[in-house]
């Protein structure tokens, strides 16, 4: 048995948005924390977030949107991915995602929001806990 | 001895005698607090550093007097002010949808022209009927394909709200120069020639690639674009502001104060530079450049200095390095001073915001610019913001004018021992970014290199290090937050303007209403303009806005337009973050 590799997350922007803070600061910190982190960059459309998943392998996908498309775009990714024989990625989610569309999103297939406020530390936590065991 | 030393040896005598005694009274290892002489500004010289508002260096205010600044008027209420200012940002769903919302706000006594969001397809260039929209259509604002999207959303605007009667404003960057065609394609439509349209579109593409991310080509093409819209509108529409540079983006990507200014000061600069460069005389533009907001932050004395300082650094960019004459090429002119940035918000316990906008807002009014509560109190719940919300936020600015009387003065803290130390400083350290951004080769060199985005997402990571760590305090959200705080809990009630069906129906019936278009215009003609629209952008030196307006007129698409541009100029290409 070797060393465990370390959590592997890959930070997407789909769609249009193109505020970009908040998923270049998780993606910092959660390398700080020990993960290997590709960020994708803005102007993602759902198959190349999912094309990018894929090859990278990663364990995780953290969604980031601003611009209200969250509730068409985030279950795409996740149908998508269930498409491909994905379905064991933890899908988390962040950005201007109003309370209300929490549990529609969490209905399809994204397993936590993190809103405005909450530190990546948590967000690190969250991931270890519920990333699928190898 | 100078009065300066005799100041700096009270100090010395003041702190041994008075304040270390304190100090170990109240078992502190050093004092959490400051306090400023005149020894800290020696040299000040009033004249020099700040003068009279209005006259150079406008360090107190760009303008001798504030007309809004009116408090009590005799027998009557206060009407509106004299300086005209932007509309709430506003716009959603379908053309339609948009018309029909501001034809409500008028009859709710909205004046005034709109001061249009649009969509981010449209933003970046995309028709409604695009995969890379969907989900996007209508929801950060309206959508507008073509011109025909525009005559439907001004519907609102005819007979003494006319287009020659009310000023638009567009919150547009890579596409600026269309959505202008398109207004002065209406314009012509109407009757109403150039000369007479008032609107101010964005138009301000560099801080899209450091920190808002509607961009559509690299840098450079981009330039050629700005210089296309300064040129044509410094000629043929004279009551049009060419561009409104927005630091405030940047600052709130991130940014620090420091680099807020001097990337504001070096984006100005290179678009100044395509004024020159073409040909113009500076006073035949820089008049018509406007700002958009530096953004801020709860540090009211910091803002307000910071405010004084940027003045101050574009009255001398204006003057010494691009020679203007006329004291109005030397004003930063804009529509919110200070304020709080939408960042400084919490989800956590939101009215707090209203106590924090407030903060902006007197910090607004201390440095010169109406006091503006912004953002509504409810701005990180979701897009837009509550009647009541908004309400709250007016109620703000108009308690700080008129119940407070904030603005009978200004420039109050002119000669403020503290306010002038952070003034000097806060433009000194900007000026040395500066220079290293202009050693770069300026403003585009320093976005083509990476080297602003990098800084921005540095500085973004940095303080977000900081308030985990708890070396910065947000109230309910990092500290203050056990049981034996309350969560406050707010309730809006009153239905929002927008009509949140409308605004998910939008993409189908605008894709519905894209397709009907497409099939009733003269398509052949359409590909005529686009051929020639295409042979024109290969030409350097050939200004585009005339053959949009033509394309425009023929119905053609903006996502059409952007094409045939995107083949000739490339589309940018983020650079790598890590």
């Amino acid at each position: 048995m070797g060393k465990m590799r370390p959590i592997k997350v890959l930070v997407a922007k789909p769609g249009l948005d193109g505020h970009d803070r908040g998923a270049k600061v998780v993606a910092m910190g959660l390398r700080d924390e020990g993960m290997e982190v590709i960020y994708t960059g803005l102007r993602q459309t759902p198959e190349k977030i999912v094309q990018a998943a894929l090859q990278e392998d990663v364990d995780v996908i953290g969604l980031s949107c601003l611009s209200g498309a969250h509730n068409r775009l985030f279950p795409e990714i996740v149908r998508q991915l269930r498409e491909n024989g994905k379905e064991d990625t933890l899908v988390i989610a962040g950005g201007h995602i109003p309370d209300k569309d929490i549990s529609f999103l969490q209905d399809h297939g994204v397993r936590a929001v993190f809103g405005h406020g909450i530190p990546v530390k948590s967000i690190a936590e969250f991931i270890r806990q519920n990333v699928a065991a190898d | 001895m100078s009065d300066t030393e005799k100041i700096k040896e009270k100090r010395k005598l003041w702190q041994e005698k008075v304040m270390d005694p304190a100090l170990k009274r109240f078992k502190l290892d050093k004092s959490p607090t400051e306090f400023y002489t005149p020894a800290e500004i020696e040299g000040f010289d009033f004249l020099s550093k700040v003068g009279f508002p209005g006259a150079y260096p406008y360090t107190a205010g760009v303008y001798p007097t504030l007309p809004y600044a009116v408090v009590a008027t005799k027998g009557s209420l206060p009407s509106a002010r004299g300086l005209v200012r932007a509309a709430r940002y506003s716009g959603y769903g379908t053309p339609e949808d948009t018309r029909d919302y501001y034809k409500m706000m008028q009859v709710r006594g909205l004046r005034g022209g709109p001061n249009l969001a649009m969509d981010l397809p449209t933003q970046c260039g995309y028709d409604s009927d695009n995969s890379v929209a969907r989900g996007e259509v209508g929801k950060v604002g309206v959508c507008v394909d073509t011109l025909r999207d525009f005559e439907v959303i001004y519907e609102s605007y005819t007979g003494d709200l006319d287009l020659d009667k009310i000023a638009s404003n567009f919150t547009i960057n890579a596409p600026a120069n269309i959505i202008i065609a398109f207004y002065a394609a209406l314009g012509e439509k109407r009757g109403i020639p150039l000369e007479k349209l008032r609107t101010t579109p964005q138009n301000d593409i560099l801080k899209e690639f450091v920190a808002r991310g509607t961009y559509i080509f690299p840098p450079r093409p981009s330039m050629r674009m700005f210089r296309d819209s300064l040129v044509f509108i410094a000629k043929y529409m004279p009551n049009v502001n060419i561009t409104s540079i927005g630091g405030y983006h940047i600052r709130e990507a991130g940014a620090t104060r420091n680099q807020d200014l001097a990337f504001s000061m070096a984006i100005g600069s290179a678009y100044l530079e395509e004024g020159v460069r073409a040909g113009l005389d500076i006073d035949s533009f820089a008049p018509r450049f406007t700002f958009n907001a530096f953004g801020g932050s709860m540090e009211l004395f910091k803002e307000v200095a910071f405010q004084r300082a940027a003045r101050r650094m574009w009255a001398r960019i204006m003057k010494e390095r691009f020679g203007a004459r006329d004291p109005r090429s030397m004003l930063i002119r804009q529509p919110l001073g200070a304020h709080i940035g939408c960042s400084s918000t919490t989800a956590q316990r939101p009215l707090n915001n209203l106590t924090r906008a407030v903060m902006g807002a007197i910090a607004s009014a201390l440095s010169g610019s109406p006091p503006m509560a912004f953002p509504p109190y409810d701005e990180p719940l979701g897009l837009g913001w509550s009647l009541e919300a908004s309400q709250l936020a007016e109620d703000a600015g108009r308690i700080l004018q008129y119940e407070a009387r904030l603005t009978e003065v200004i420039d109050p803290l002119a000669g403020s021992y503290y306010i002038e130390f952070l003034t000097d400083q806060i433009e000194e350290e900007a000026w040395k970014e500066l220079t290293k951004i202009e050693d770069m080769g300026g403003a585009v060199a320093a976005i083509e290199s990476g080297y602003m985005q990098r800084e921005v997402s540095r500085s973004a990571y940095e303080r977000q290090r900081r308030i985990e760590k708890g070396e910065e305090l947000l109230v309910g959200v990092n500290c203050f937050t056990d049981e034996s705080e309350l969560e406050v809990v707010t309730s809006r009630v009153v239905p929002h303007p927008y009509d949140e069906e409308k605004r998910e129906q939008a993409e189908e019936l605008q894709i519905a209403s894209l397709t009907r278009l497409k099939r009733s215009r003269d398509n052949r003609y359409v590909g005529e303009l686009l051929r020639g629209l295409k042979a024109a952008a290969e030409k350097e030196d050939e200004n585009l806005i005339p053959r949009f307006i033509e394309c425009a007129k023929a119905y053609v698409t903006e996502q059409e337009m952007c094409d045939v541009l995107r083949e000739v100029f490339g589309e940018y290409h983020e650079t790598a973050m890590f």
